[in-house]
């Protein structure tokens, strides 16, 4: 088990360590210059008026949202995904005798897949995708 | 357990050596490609340096490396220290880590005891399609950290864009994924390639308007022009990255390069069948050292084609309206996306039928869908461009705005 992961964390900490090294040579490297205007956010040459942490659109809550319905119904497909053709899964499942038969699943998946589209079509309906 | 180690650390070195020189000479790439487009010469004369030698403008990468890392590391006052940091840092490493599970080829044959030793940093992930869509996600995080951390209002718009975008297309880039690991029955990247060298039928071919789904999704998740609204230059100066400058900002730009190498990765090992190609490269794990190799340059030209495709289309496609964009993602994509699993499904249930010479069938049917799914969205959906009102309330509403 260790052993498919630990090339995983090696890489990981490979790439962690790599970015981390680049930005300290090149702090230990560069200049080091202050200027009060230098410190001002960039704003195309204005005076900025305010802070930028304000409020924002609601719309982006709304994507949001509409994203983890959706993403999470998504998941819920790959475990069938990947057992459906695998010898070892629902092939192995319905010759045991644990689910009656393929045609079921099926359906069921294919039930499954017909409320995402209604939720879809809801949503819609609703006006979720509208961007005006 | 020690071979282990050496074998990862050896393909670490490798993959990193790589990635961080194929990002480097992809800029140039980009640079001499927009240059050939727009029928200029683009950097050519950067050679071999205190020589006149200029190779084609092969040392602008060495050279543009060595001025970032001279850059002063500026931190403005106005932002969030740490996270401002730790934005960039995160999104590098992401970046990189997400190439733990994507093959670079097929097998090498064995050395010294134990078995062909697979090309891929972590053979053996079972999870690897999961752990490639998490790690990518991740640029998510730096995104909207940059964009929060830098205290700026361009900066903010454009992290809020940002990661309304990759998270708007990450939807269609799962429905893409759901029907190749259909097809396969594994989220093992390499099962997924030895599946398509099997049959030999690769995965375009069967669900061409997954593809179709997938590339665009993989073109708004690594931010590539026709989507790249996080740094609409005309609008929001840089995006995200409005405040980061030298090293820092070096690393966006660099994690910018690696997204669209993974997504070219993606969709050669997905859809085009990896490093398999009709009688050339064969199928299977007991290869000689030559077809190992070869194995490794078909894959790396499908790798390349790819990049070159995704550097054309930057060149010749303006880039959408942000309302566009969001109804492409939504009201396009998504229903596309079902479609397609719908049809595999179908494909895969009934695979009895499609058996053999019915595998024509399976592949006429895939040109069906895409077909008559594209000519039926054109027919439904109204055209993006179309701004006029849809309804006369509509119409009544706007001209009390505007007058």
């Amino acid at each position: 088990m260790e052993s498919v992961w630990l090339p995983i964390f090696l890489f990981a900490a490979t790439a962690s360590l790599l970015s981390v090294t680049m930005v300290v040579i090149s702090y230990l490297v560069g200049p080091q210059r202050q200027g009060a205007v230098k410190e001002m956010p960039y704003e195309s040459g204005m005076d900025p008026i305010h802070d930028a942490r304000r409020r924002f659109d609601v719309r982006f809550h709304l994507v949001a949202i509409a994203f983890l319905v959706f993403d999470v119904e998504l998941l819920f497909l790959y475990p069938w995904a990947v057992a459906s053709q695998n010898p070892a899964g629902l092939e192995a499942a319905v010759s045991e005798g644990l689910v009656s038969g393929r045609g079921l699943i099926f359906a069921e998946v294919l039930v499954f897949i017909a409320l995402l589209a209604g939720g879809f079509a809801y949503a819609w309906r609703k006006g979720v995708f509208e961007w005006r | 357990m020690m071979r282990l180690f050496l074998e990862a650390t050896i393909k670490i070195a490798i993959l990193i050596g790589g990635l961080m020189t194929a990002a480097a000479y992809l800029v140039l790439l980009e640079r001499r490609v927009a240059a050939w487009v727009q029928d200029r010469r683009g950097p050519n004369r950067v050679g071999i340096p205190l020589t006149k030698i200029s190779l084609f403008g092969l040392g602008q990468p060495l050279a543009d490396g060595l001025k970032f890392i001279f850059k002063e590391e500026y931190t403005p006052a106005h932002v969030d220290r740490w996270l401002y940091t730790l934005a960039p840092l995160s999104i590098l490493a992401a970046a990189l880590a997400t190439f733990a599970v994507i093959p670079f080829g097929s097998v090498i044959p064995p050395i010294g005891e134990g078995g062909p030793i697979p090309l891929v940093v972590a053979p053996g992930v079972d999870v690897g399609m999961v752990y490639v869509f998490a790690l990518s996600s991740m640029a998510v995080y730096g995104v909207i950290l940059g964009g929060w951390a830098s205290n700026n209002k361009y900066s903010f718009l454009g992290g809020l864009r940002s990661s309304a975008q990759l998270i708007a297309y990450e939807i269609p880039l799962s429905l893409g994924i759901l029907g190749v690991v259909l097809a396969s029955g594994s989220l093992r990247l390499d099962t997924i390639i030895d599946q398509q060298a099997a049959t030999g039928v690769w995965n375009i071919l069967v669900q061409p308007l997954g593809f179709v789904v997938f590339m665009i999704a993989a073109f708004a998740e690594s931010a590539r022009l026709p989507f790249d609204l996080p740094e609409a230059e005309q609008e929001l100066i840089g995006g995200y990255h409005t405040e980061y400058s030298g090293m820092r900002l070096l690393l966006y730009l660099i994690a910018e390069f690696l997204h669209m190498v993974t997504a070219a990765f993606l969709i050669a090992i997905l859809f085009l069948g990896g490093w398999h190609l009709w009688g050339l490269t064969g199928s299977g794990d007991e290869i000689t050292l030559f077809t190992a190799v070869l194995r490794i340059v078909v894959l790396t030209v499908k790798v390349l084609a790819t990049i070159f495709f995704m550097m054309m289309v930057r060149w010749s496609w303006p880039r959408f309206r942000f309302d566009q964009l969001m109804s492409l993602a939504w009201k396009v994509m998504l229903p596309l996306g079902l479609v397609n699993l719908v049809a595999m499904a179908f494909v895969v249930e009934y695979r009895q039928w499609f058996a053999g010479t019915g595998t024509w069938a399976a592949v006429a049917l895939g040109w069906v869908v895409l077909i008559g799914s594209s000519v039926g969205m054109a027919l439904l959906a109204p055209l993006s461009s179309d701004n006029r009102p849809r309804s006369a309330s509509e119409g009544a509403a706007r001209q009390q705005i505007f007058s």
